[in-house]
């Protein structure tokens, strides 16, 4: 039985305790190593402070005006009473009160008449207020009418234009098809020029290292199915129809073997012909 | 978050999510236990070997089996793990052989039982605990793993949500992050080692054992044979 002393269960726990204890200083202390020191900072030493404007003294108040003298009114002469005739006097005051009367009448025809006209002219004012307010509302209208009218002219204009573009754009996209097209085409028959060139040159290649065998009558013609890599290296060489004769079939295929690496053009669309090769070959052209 | 973080341990523990909290709790907890398991195996392991060998040196000293046998089944607490494989071996023997007609093969096959029963009782006290070591070992990595990968995607998606992605906004996050992966390490290096090294102990010692009770039967045996 693994009966552990109580004894040894104590140490245990504290040697654990001080592996951890151990661990994690090296984890503070090894971390906080790597920490720098924060940026020095600068300080300026004066030997003395330096010697600060006084403060200016406030300005003086303002003296206060001293209020100035009235200037004395000066007496009005009095006016020297007349001491002539009385009855003159009242005659001409008896004059004078007849001439107000009549100034007052005159004064107030000349107000009711001066009433009536105003009237009058206010009368002839509203209407033509009114005359005025009718020829705005007629100018509005107007206006309204013409800027819907131009709205509706751009509208127009604007759709026109738009179809315009259209037009344009497919015409265009039509000519760059086209374009392309011809494009394509040239560069098929270019293709078709260089991988027929270059069908050429192996089928010459091929029978340049083909030894016709004896034995061989007549024409006959074999046919290979051979897989190029992309530098002209021959993978495979498959008789896909056989020509009857055994003998040339085999001669013809070391011929094939022999002419390995073929011609390949560079171009790649054109190498891409030559992935998968069938090749013809016929004992004498 | 300032440029010039302080990346003191503390302050990163605190700063931390609670996540990374937890499993750095985890994992302390793991370490602890698996640390005090490695210091009591050490001892017990050590302990038993002693035994083993004073045992062994006594018995082969040509020591009598009875004064033996007398001394340990006084003291069955006190003594080591082959006494106690002895003491119930020559125990069984004992009464099987006062049994009127017991054959010799009745005989030491019963005492070869009763000794196998107290050698699995035995190993199985001594490999007590060497499965949580095991554990600690393989599982805290993992934990630790969780820890940082949590972190760190709490540090990225922090960063998400600033327009001016500087590495001062995630470096704290991450260094927090990769504690956890540090605990976890620490946890489980030494519970594998020490796992490794008892389980190549305890091998060694049950060695020892199986080959004193094959040769323990033959004593046995060959008294068995002898008339009473």
């Amino acid at each position: 039985m693994n009966l552990a002393l109580p004894r040894e269960d104590v140490t245990a726990g504290l040697l654990a305790a001080a592996v951890h204890g151990f661990f994690i200083l090296l984890l503070v202390f090894g971390l906080s190593w790597q920490i720098h020191d924060p940026q020095p900072i600068m300080a300026e030493l004066w030997h003395s402070l330096p010697e600060l404007p006084r403060p200016s003294p406030p300005p003086p108040p303002p003296p206060t005006p001293l209020p100035k003298p009235l200037p004395e009114p000066v007496p009005k002469a009095q006016p020297v009473p007349d001491t002539k005739a009385a009855d003159i006097a009242l005659e001409k005051k008896k004059k004078e009160e007849l001439r107000k009367k009549k100034e007052a009448q005159t004064l107030e025809e000349k107000k009711r008449k001066e009433e009536l006209r105003r009237k009058e002219e206010a009368r002839r004012m509203e209407l033509e207020l009114e005359h005025e307010a009718a020829r705005l509302e007629a100018l509005k209208r107007e206006e309204k009418r013409l800027a819907e009218q131009k709205r509706r002219e751009a509208l127009l204009r604007e759709e026109e234009e738009l179809q315009q573009r259209m037009l344009e754009e497919s015409l265009a996209a039509e000519t760059a098809r086209i374009k392309a097209k011809a494009a394509a085409d040239q560069r098929a028959s270019e293709i078709a020029k260089i991988v027929a060139q270059y069908k050429d040159m192996i089928s010459a290649k091929v029978r340049g290292n083909t030894r016709l065998p004896d034995s061989l009558s007549g024409n006959p013609e074999v046919e290979f199915e051979v897989s190029v890599l992309p530098t002209g290296e021959i993978t495979k060489i498959r008789l896909s129809k056989s020509s009857g004769n055994a003998d040339y079939d085999q001669a013809v295929q070391r011929g094939i073997e022999k002419s390995s690496p073929l011609p390949v053009p560079s171009d790649r669309t054109a190498a891409a012909e030559f992935r998968n090769l069938i090749l013809k070959h016929k004992a004498r052209e | 978050m300032e440029v010039t973080q302080n990346l003191s341990l503390i302050h990163l523990i605190l700063q931390a999510s609670i996540p990374v909290k937890f499993v750095l709790g985890i994992l302390l907890a793991a370490s602890s236990m698996s640390w005090w398991h490695i210091f009591l195996k050490l001892f017990a392991l050590k302990r038993a070997k002693g035994e083993t060998d004073s045992f062994e040196k006594e018995f082969w000293g040509g020591a009598d089996l009875n004064v033996i046998f007398q001394r340990v089944s006084q003291d069955r607490e006190g003594a080591g793990e082959l006494e106690r494989i002895f003491e119930a071996g020559f125990r069984e023997f004992l009464k099987l052989r006062r049994q009127a007609g017991a054959s010799v093969n009745v005989i030491m096959d019963g005492t070869r039982r009763a000794m196998r029963a107290a050698y699995q009782r035995e190993m199985d006290g001594l490999e007590s605990h060497l499965a949580f070591l095991a554990t600690v070992g393989s599982v805290s990595p993992y934990v630790g793993l969780f820890g940082t990968v949590w972190g760190i995607m709490l540090a990225f998606q922090s960063l998400a949500s600033v327009a001016q992605a500087t590495l001062a906004q995630v470096a704290p996050g991450i260094a927090e992050a990769l504690i956890a992966t540090a605990m976890g390490l620490f946890a489980a290096i030494p519970a594998v080692v020490a796992y490794n090294r008892y389980t190549h102990d305890i091998d060694r010692l049950s060695n020892r054992m199986e080959s004193f009770m094959e040769e323990f039967s033959n004593i046995l045996q060959r008294q068995a044979t002898r008339p009473a």
